[in-house]
């Protein structure tokens, strides 16, 4: 950057072709691009790569099953859009997706408020510390505790039994009426920890005369909340539940060790039921083409985080 | 010892080491069966077998059963198979229509293999396309395992054989309270979803019925409705353990060796849970209760690849692993019976009466597998799981649960 600003270095805007022209008059210029090309070819092979061949997969027929597969154009796509599964699990997908992200949002955020409260230091590192905790579990860990709380004859069963809230036991996983709503329990205790380490950094700095000056006019805690918090959390609320849109809404083996995407298919997400196409019904053009719409729309989430970023710079 | 010598033994010895390396042919097998019991057996078996045959080098992969299938699949889209493979019989026709497999019949007509053809347990290698795809490394029944201190408890004296004892015995027991259940019903949609094969299949089997005709799907048969009516009357009646959509295979046998249901329907082979966890109950193994004495067969099988460049060493290998002492070896570390009966010769079950059993079952009554013959059995199983939830929820009838299974299997293999 200090080169650029004093003028002596190039222009990365510039087109692509600048860049070979330099590496082949060996120029000074070239000296970056040489430092920059571990980095794309690793890029290259790593994520472009494998994303051309999902998209080349999604035009033809048969592939990796067959040593001749069919270029068959976008039939697989309209294959896909008349699929009632494809619907239904995008719905799902929706729903766990915005679920999830609310759940984040309200459980991270409170805490984020608690742990940021005045109290003992020694106190406070012990509730970050725990309260961080979920975040650090693998998917596979967290889907088998969470199964054995949820097991019919599980501890959360037993003490709703014992507080007379129910009579028999639920079978919380398995329940075609429970299972989205479990899994969502599920999602947010897996992923508030994001959020309220992001926000506990977000109201740290947050001017304590804000409040003060707040209290003075006679601001009880909500309307401190509503209009001092949120207005000053804004940037870090956008950037992270954009961020969190993005990752859970190709969540995978969350749903997958857990429910797998049942009962019937009313837990059924895209993730899954590319895997589903995939490795159980071995369609594998059928799964590519799925997994480019989960790419259409993670890139739609992707790009509106960008221009967030780029407007907070 | 002069220098001239000296170097010439030197230069000879340089000159001999890539001669032995590239002579040396390396080998995968990837197989489950390592992961699940007996590490040390076949670490020990490979290794006998590189003694024996130096210029093979023989690379053991373990996985998980639930990984094997896909890596199998994927290893050979991208052309990197491994040479054997352990294989598992309903996946059969599905590898056939990818051309995973290679035919065994010329490998199986050699003169100087470790066993004879008519001694192998014969599920596995019946002909399809005309050809036979794999073998036996060890074959167990689907049996009914029973926890003789509850069904006591309950008032009887010995495991249910008939489906009207089963209902009766399994209700006795849910009654006992405390969180105890007469059986579990394992129909969870988790991978591999395979509740219907370890449930409602041995039922079917011991009823004498079947869920396809040949290898077209015939499962809204009389006997298949009845199987089905038998698992919902388990599940309404409350003797089968609450929760069957979330619970899963492993689950149900947890349960069981934990003293907390008196049934499992489950492969032979579990009894080495049972009793090397010390399970604190009296255990008995019988027969799948029903009319008939039929079982579906099981076991750990192997086959070679269609991508593989050394199917000799491979077969070398496999006849090995079938020999008559390597193959008893095998059967003992997984509590099962050898896929080589001749093995059994050297299969001392030492008064065992649970392997005593199995070889009882194996020995008289009929096997049946016919998934192996199932396009796309383990999609289809998925469906079957689905729709059985749907009934156990009470939302469809066993007929309409049959009649929705043969629409969805058909449309499948469309």
């Amino acid at each position: 950057m200090a080169m650029e600003a004093q003028g002596q270095g190039p222009n990365f805007s510039t087109r692509g072709a600048s860049l070979f022209q330099a590496i082949r008059d060996n120029s000074a210029g070239a000296t970056p691009y040489l430092f920059l090309l571990p980095c794309l070819v690793i890029l290259g092979a790593l994520l472009g790569v494998p994303l051309y061949k999902v998209v080349e997969y999604s035009l033809f027929d048969n592939v990796i099953i067959k040593p001749d597969p069919i270029f068959v154009g976008l039939d697989n796509y309209s294959n896909l859009l008349s699929d009632s599964g494809f619907w239904s699990a995008l719905l799902n997908t929706g729903i766990f997706t915005i679920g999830s992200v609310l759940g984040h949002l309200v459980v991270g955020m409170s805490l984020a408020m608690m742990v940021n409260a005045d109290i003992h230091p020694r106190a406070r590192t012990i509730f970050r510390s725990l309260l961080i905790l979920p975040w650090i579990f693998t998917a596979a860990v967290v889907a088998l505790n969470w199964q054995l709380l949820l097991n019919p004859f599980g501890v959360i069963n037993y003490w709703l039994g014992a507080a007379g809230i129910i009579n028999e036991p639920l079978d919380w996983l398995g329940d075609a009426n429970l299972a989205m709503w479990s899994l969502l329990l599920i999602s947010t205790w897996r992923g508030y920890p994001f959020i309220m380490v992001s926000f506990l950094s977000g109201l740290q700095s947050v001017p304590r005369e804000l409040y003060e000056a707040a209290e003075i006019d006679g601001a009880n805690f909500f309307h401190k909340f509503w209009h001092v918090t949120v207005p000053q959390l804004k940037p870090v609320i956008y950037g992270v539940v954009l961020l969190d849109l993005i990752w859970t809404f190709q969540l995978f083996p969350l749903v997958w060790l857990t429910t797998g995407g049942g009962p019937g298919r009313v837990t059924e997400v895209l993730s899954t039921l590319t895997y589903r196409l995939a490795f159980v019904d071995f369609q594998f053009s059928q799964a590519a083409t799925a997994a480019v719409s989960i790419l259409v729309i993670s890139a739609a989430f992707t790009i509106l985080y960008l221009r967030n970023e780029t407007r907070n710079k | 010892m002069s220098k001239k010598l000296i170097k010439a033994m030197a230069v000879a010895a340089i000159a001999m080491i890539p001669v032995q390396s590239f002579a040396q042919t390396k080998i995968e097998w990837l197989q489950w069966f390592a992961a699940e019991a007996g590490a040390d057996t076949y670490n020990s078996l490979v290794s006998e077998f590189e003694a024996a045959n130096p210029d093979i080098k023989i690379e053991l992969v373990n996985q998980p059963f639930g990984k094997v299938r896909e890596s199998i699949v994927t290893d050979h889209a991208i052309g990197i198979s491994a040479d054997v493979l352990g294989l598992n019989m309903p996946w059969t026709k599905e590898f056939l229509d990818i051309g995973i497999l290679a035919p065994l019949d010329d490998y199986l007509g050699k003169a100087d293999n470790g066993f004879s053809k008519d001694q192998l347990v014969q599920a596995p290698i019946g002909e399809i396309d005309g050809h036979t795809w794999m073998v036996p490394l060890t074959a167990f029944p689907f049996v009914l395992h029973t926890n003789m201190t509850l069904v006591k408890e309950a008032g009887f004296e010995h495991p249910p054989t008939n489906w009207d004892e089963l209902k009766e015995y399994a209700t006795a027991i849910s009654k006992l309270g405390d969180g105890i259940s007469g059986i579990g019903l394992p129909f969870s949609s988790q991978p591999p979803a395979n509740g219907p094969i370890l449930t409602l299949l041995p039922l079917l089997y011991a009823h004498g019925g079947h869920s396809m005709n040949g290898t077209t799907p015939d499962f809204d048969n009389p006997a298949v409705v009845e199987t089905l009516q038998l698992l919902n009357d388990l599940n309404a009646s409350g003797a089968a353990a609450p929760g069957a959509a979330s619970r899963t295979g492993g689950v149900d046998v947890e349960e069981f060796v934990a003293g907390r249901t008196g049934f499992l329907i489950s492969p032979a082979a579990h009894s080495a849970n049972v009793r090397e966890r010390g399970a604190d109950f009296e255990y008995a193994m019988t027969r799948v209760p029903g009319d008939v004495n039929a079982y579906r067969v099981h076991g750990f099988e192997l086959g070679i690849s269609a991508n593989s460049k050394h199917k000799d060493e491979a077969w070398k290998f496999i006849s090995f692993l079938l020999g008559k002492q390597a193959n008893a070896k095998v059967a003992h570390a997984s509590a099962s019976l050898p896929g080589n009966l001749e093995a059994l010769a050297d299969f001392n079950t030492d008064g065992d009466e649970v392997l005593a059993k199995q070889m009882d079952i194996l020995s008289n009554d009929t096997p049946v597998e016919e998934l192996r013959q199932a396009p796309k059995a383990t999609a289809s199983w998925s469906i079957m799981t689905e729709e059985i939830q749907a009934m156990l929820a009470g939302n469809q009838t066993p007929e309409a649960t049959a009649a929705a299974v043969q629409a969805r299997w058909l449309e499948l293999i469309k």
